[in-house]
């Protein structure tokens, strides 16, 4: 069966920093993928690679099939996208927005508007909807970003801290709905979060990168036991210890 | 992609910087009658020795493209596409447009674009009002000519917007492409004219897009298709050229 995501031997430099270095990895269709690490791991540059935002500087990778360099248009099509760091264009209303973004994706507009409203009613801004985007708090911002990478209905989401800026139930919501998500419509999710229990609510598996390297992947339950310990803080420190400041 | 850039026109109509743009464009059609209203004979005298003619539209004429419209040509496609991807890039909506599956080239097109089609809006809607104001306040105004020869002056602001925004991806900081832009397009501006000041330089002249812009000046009295027709299709391929080689310069261009 086709992995969802293989990344071989993917590596980025800039001038004499190496972002990334020669990390290899796959991703089943359906699942949800954690990625873990500390600001400046690299989990933000290998997900803009996976995405052809960032040129890798050696190896390779495809997504469903797809290469990353070669075929970027391809993989942006199939994929959603929020980014950690990212603003939304003041002057457009959340509506305008998701249909400036449906259309993009070249989407029919009837079909474009049903998932703008849908997507609007998912994460309660219906009534915020026709409201300028430079008058939205931190957490509606967000709702409105997590919308966009949603209107595609892609087959791969990239999610980088998806959940921070969110209240308490505005996160759960979030995770339980990227669950269902991969449950019910076999949506790859890679996930990237500094919160660890985030992570472990919905990942099966996850990646850990540290000074540019992978440290770890596998299953939660698999590395916990092969570290010998509880939760998943216990884990994460273990595995960045272990290599050194 | 027309329903892109549809929606692209539509928000960048409602830009704070468009509506700036769409006030220096009003400020200009109320104030020029006031300025026009007791020229000093010298220089009514000036302008009818420059184009042989001493017709007080032909003043007028001198006045709105020189004054007025050569001046606004250079500025406010300045602030209308010298920020092209620019300042996407630099408040951070390119993080998100950039994931798309529209290349970096396509996407600057799309703005480019919708920048120039804001442009002729304003421009357009300008000359409208201004022919019916101008038929109030001017005497002799014949708003038909005007109107011919600002339609031709349009294609020379949209050429100077798809110019900022190819000279903004090209720099690729804000205000020194903004900056840039002001001189180049000053540059032209200010040589718009030169040939009929100076006759021997007139063919010479004909190489800059601004004097192409402003070529019905010289033949009010005989304005039609032919005259207008050839300075507008060369305007209109420089501003394919120029958005062609913007869309070159940017598809390197990192979110």
């Amino acid at each position: 069966m086709q992995k969802a995501i293989e990344v071989r031997g993917l590596g980025k430099r800039f001038g004499d920093v190496e972002a990334v270095k020669d990390i290899h990895f796959t991703v089943e269709p359906g699942e949800i993928f954690g990625f873990m690490g500390h600001n400046g791991a690299g989990k933000t540059t290998t997900l803009r690679m996976l995405l052809g935002l960032t040129r890798p500087s050696s190896g390779s990778a495809s997504v469903l099939g797809h290469d990353v360099v070669h075929d970027t248009l391809a993989v942006r099509k199939v994929s959603g996208y929020l980014p950690a760091a990212y603003a939304l264009p003041p002057d457009m209303t959340g509506r305008e927005f998701l249909h400036y973004i449906a259309a993009m994706f070249s989407i029919p507009r009837k079909i474009a508007n049903d998932r703008t409203e849908a997507l609007l009613e998912r994460f309660g801004l219906l009534d915020a909807a026709d409201r300028k985007l430079r008058g939205f708090s931190t957490g509606m911002t967000q709702k409105i970003g997590l919308a966009q990478a949603l209107i595609n209905e892609p087959k791969v989401l990239f999610l980088d801290e998806p959940t921070s800026g969110l209240d308490p139930l505005g996160r759960h919501d979030l995770l339980e709905y990227l669950a269902s998500l991969s449950r019910d419509k076999q949506v790859t999710v890679v996930f990237s979060s500094h919160i660890l229990s985030d992570v472990e609510t919905i990942c099966r598996r996850v990646a850990t990168m540290h000074h540019g390297r992978l440290v770890a992947c596998g299953e939660i339950d698999a590395l916990k036991r092969e570290h010998g310990v509880a939760t998943m803080d216990a884990l994460y420190l273990a595995l960045v210890r272990k290599e050194g400041p | 992609m027309i329903r892109l850039a549809y929606l692209d026109y539509r928000a960048t109509l409602k830009e704070r910087k468009t509506w700036l743009a769409g006030a220096i464009f009003l400020y200009a059609v109320l104030a020029i009658p006031m300025i026009l209203e007791r020229p000093p004979p010298h220089v009514r005298e000036t302008i009818a020795a420059w184009f042989g003619n001493p017709d007080p539209f032909v003043v007028f004429m001198f006045i709105w493209i020189d004054l007025a419209m050569n001046k606004l040509i250079s500025f406010v496609p300045v602030v209308l596409g010298s920020a092209v991807l620019l300042r996407e890039r630099d408040t951070g909506v390119l993080a998100i447009m950039a994931a798309k599956p529209i290349s970096m080239s396509r996407y600057f097109v799309i703005r480019a674009t919708s920048a120039c089609a804001v442009m002729f809006t304003l421009y357009t809607a300008a000359q409208l009002f201004g022919a019916v104001w101008f038929s109030f306040k001017i005497d002799g105004f014949r708003p038909g000519t005007f109107l011919a020869a600002m339609m031709l002056h349009a294609f020379g602001g949209v050429w100077a917007t798809a110019l900022a925004a190819t000279i903004a991806v090209a720099i690729r900081r804000r205000i020194i492409s903004a900056l840039v832009s002001i001189v180049v397009l000053g540059m032209f501006v200010g040589l718009a004219l030169v040939g009929y000041y100076q006759p021997a330089w007139k063919t010479l002249t004909l190489a800059n897009p601004i004097s192409l812009a402003a070529s019905a000046m010289g033949k009010l009295g005989a304005l039609d298709v032919f005259v207008l027709a050839p300075p507008m299709f060369v305007l209109m391929l420089l501003t394919v050229v120029t958005m062609a080689l913007g869309a070159r310069i940017a598809r390197d261009m990192e979110a």
